[in-house]
C-alpha cells in the first residue's frame, strides 16, 4: 500500500512539474512582450496630449454655433470598442473589463466593435451585435484604427449611434491596472480644457476642419488604448503567471516531503518485518 | 532672434520637439511657413514635403500625409500619423 502511494505522489510531483515549467515559461514571454508594449505606450503618449489640446482647440473656436461632436445627443444607441485580450490566463483582466461593460451598458441598447479573440468569443457567446471584429491586440495598426474610426463616425454621423465609447485598460503600473470607459464621440468633455476666447484661424474651417483630422485624432485614441491595454494584459499574466509559478514550488515541497514520509514508512515497516522474521 | 517651438508627434513617437526658426508644411489649401510671431492658427495637412529650419539654421526635410497644424502662440505643433525623414544625414 506504501508503495503505492510513493508512486501515485511521485506522479502527482512530476504533473506538478511540468505545469510549473509552463507558468515560468509564459511569465518569461509576458516579461519580455511587457518591455516592447511599455515603450509603445509610452511613445504614444506625446501625441495624446498634444492631439487633444489641438482637437479642442477647434472644437470650442466655433463661438456662437458648438461643434456636433461636442453637444452630447439624448443616448438611444451606444457602441462600445472593447479592447480585452488574445488569450486567457492572464489573472482577471478579461473579466474585469467584461464586467465592467456588463455593469455600465445595463439600461443602454447597445453594440460592439471588439478587439482582441477574448473580447471576441465573449461577446458572440452572449449574442450581443458584433458590428465588427478585430482579432488580434498585438500588432494592431494605426491603418486598422483609423478604418474602425472612420467607421465609428460614419454612424454617429447618420444617426445609428448616439454615443462611442471605448473601453480600455490602463497601465498604472505592473501590479495594477484599470479598467476605462473613455467617450470618443461626443467628445470627452472631461477633456476639455478651460475655455479661452482666443481669436484663432482655421483653414479650411473649424468644422471641416473638425471632421477631416477627427478619424485621424480617434485613430490615435483607439491606438493608444490597444498599447495600453496590451501592457496591462501581460502585467497582468506576468503576475499572475508569477503566482502560479511561486504555488507549484509550494505544492512540490509539500509533495516532496509526502513522499520522503511515505518512503521512511516503508522502510520502517520493512525493517520491522525483518526483525520480527529473524526473532522466530 | 525669436525662434518657435516645433513639436511633431505621431502614435508612434515624437520625432521632433525643440526650438526652430521656421517650418514649411503642405496644408490642403497649399504650402504654409511658420514664422515666429503667427496668430494662432490650424490648418489641414495633405501629402507633401516638410521643411524644418533648426536653431542653428540648418534644413531638415521630411515626408508628411495627413494630420493638422496647430500654432497657438509660437507653440507649433504637427500632428499626424505619417512622418518621415527624408535626409539620410539624421536618423
Amino acid at each position: 500500500m506504501a508503495g503505492a502511494s510513493m508512486k501515485d505522489i511521485k506522479l502527482r510531483i512530476r504533473s506538478v512539474e511540468s505545469t510549473m515549467q509552463i507558468t515560468k515559461a509564459m511569465q518569461l514571454v509576458a516579461s519580455s512582450k511587457l518591455r516592447g508594449a511599455r515603450a509603445r505606450m509610452e511613445a504614444s503618449r506625446p501625441y495624446m496630449k498634444v492631439a487633444r489640446t489641438a482637437v479642442w482647440d477647434i472644437a470650442l473656436h466655433n463661438t456662437g454655433a458648438q461643434s456636433d461632436y461636442v453637444i452630447p445627443r439624448e443616448i438611444k444607441r451606444r457602441c462600445y470598442i472593447v479592447i480585452a485580450g488574445d488569450r486567457g490566463l492572464a489573472g482577471s483582466y478579461n473579466a474585469n473589463m467584461f464586467k465592467r461593460i456588463e455593469w455600465d451598458s445595463r439600461d443602454a441598447n447597445c453594440c460592439v466593435i471588439p478587439i482582441g479573440r477574448k473580447a471576441r468569443d465573449f461577446y458572440a457567446r452572449k449574442g450581443v451585435p458584433i458590428v465588427t471584429e478585430i482579432e488580434k491586440v498585438e500588432g494592431l495598426t494605426l491603418e486598422t484604427c483609423t478604418e474602425i474610426a472612420r467607421e465609428v463616425m460614419a454612424r454617429y454621423d447618420d444617426g445609428t449611434y448616439d454615443e462611442i465609447v471605448l473601453a480600455y485598460t490602463s497601465f498604472v503600473s505592473v501590479l495594477t491596472q484599470k479598467t476605462k470607459l473613455k467617450p470618443l464621440l461626443p467628445l470627452d468633455a472631461h477633456d476639455a480644457p478651460e475655455r479661452t476666447n482666443r481669436q484663432m484661424l482655421c483653414e479650411p474651417g473649424a468644422d471641416k476642419l473638425l471632421r477631416q483630422f477627427l478619424p485621424e485624432y480617434l485613430a490615435g485614441l483607439i491606438y493608444s488604448a490597444a498599447c495600453d491595454s496590451f501592457a496591462s494584459e501581460q502585467a497582468a499574466r506576468r503576475v499572475a503567471m508569477d503566482s502560479a509559478t511561486k504555488n507549484a514550488g509550494e505544492m512540490i515541497e509539500d509533495l516532496s516531503l509526502r513522499y520522503n514520509r511515505a518512503r521512511q514508512s516503508s522502510i520502517t515497516q520493512e525493517l520491522t518485518e525483518i526483525v520480527a522474521g529473524a526473532e522466530h | 532672434m525669436a525662434l518657435i517651438h516645433l513639436t511633431i508627434v505621431t502614435p508612434q513617437g515624437k520625432p521632433f520637439d525643440a526650438d526652430a526658426q521656421r517650418v514649411l508644411v503642405r496644408t490642403t489649401g497649399g504650402d504654409v511657413s511658420i514664422l515666429p510671431k503667427h496668430i494662432d492658427y490650424a490648418a489641414a495637412l495633405g501629402k507633401g514635403e516638410a521643411r524644418v529650419t533648426e536653431a542653428d539654421g540648418s534644413v531638415r526635410r521630411a515626408e508628411i500625409e495627413g494630420g493638422i497644424l496647430h500654432v497657438a502662440s509660437d507653440q507649433v505643433q504637427v500632428i499626424t500619423h505619417h512622418f518621415k525623414w527624408t535626409d539620410d544625414a539624421q536618423n
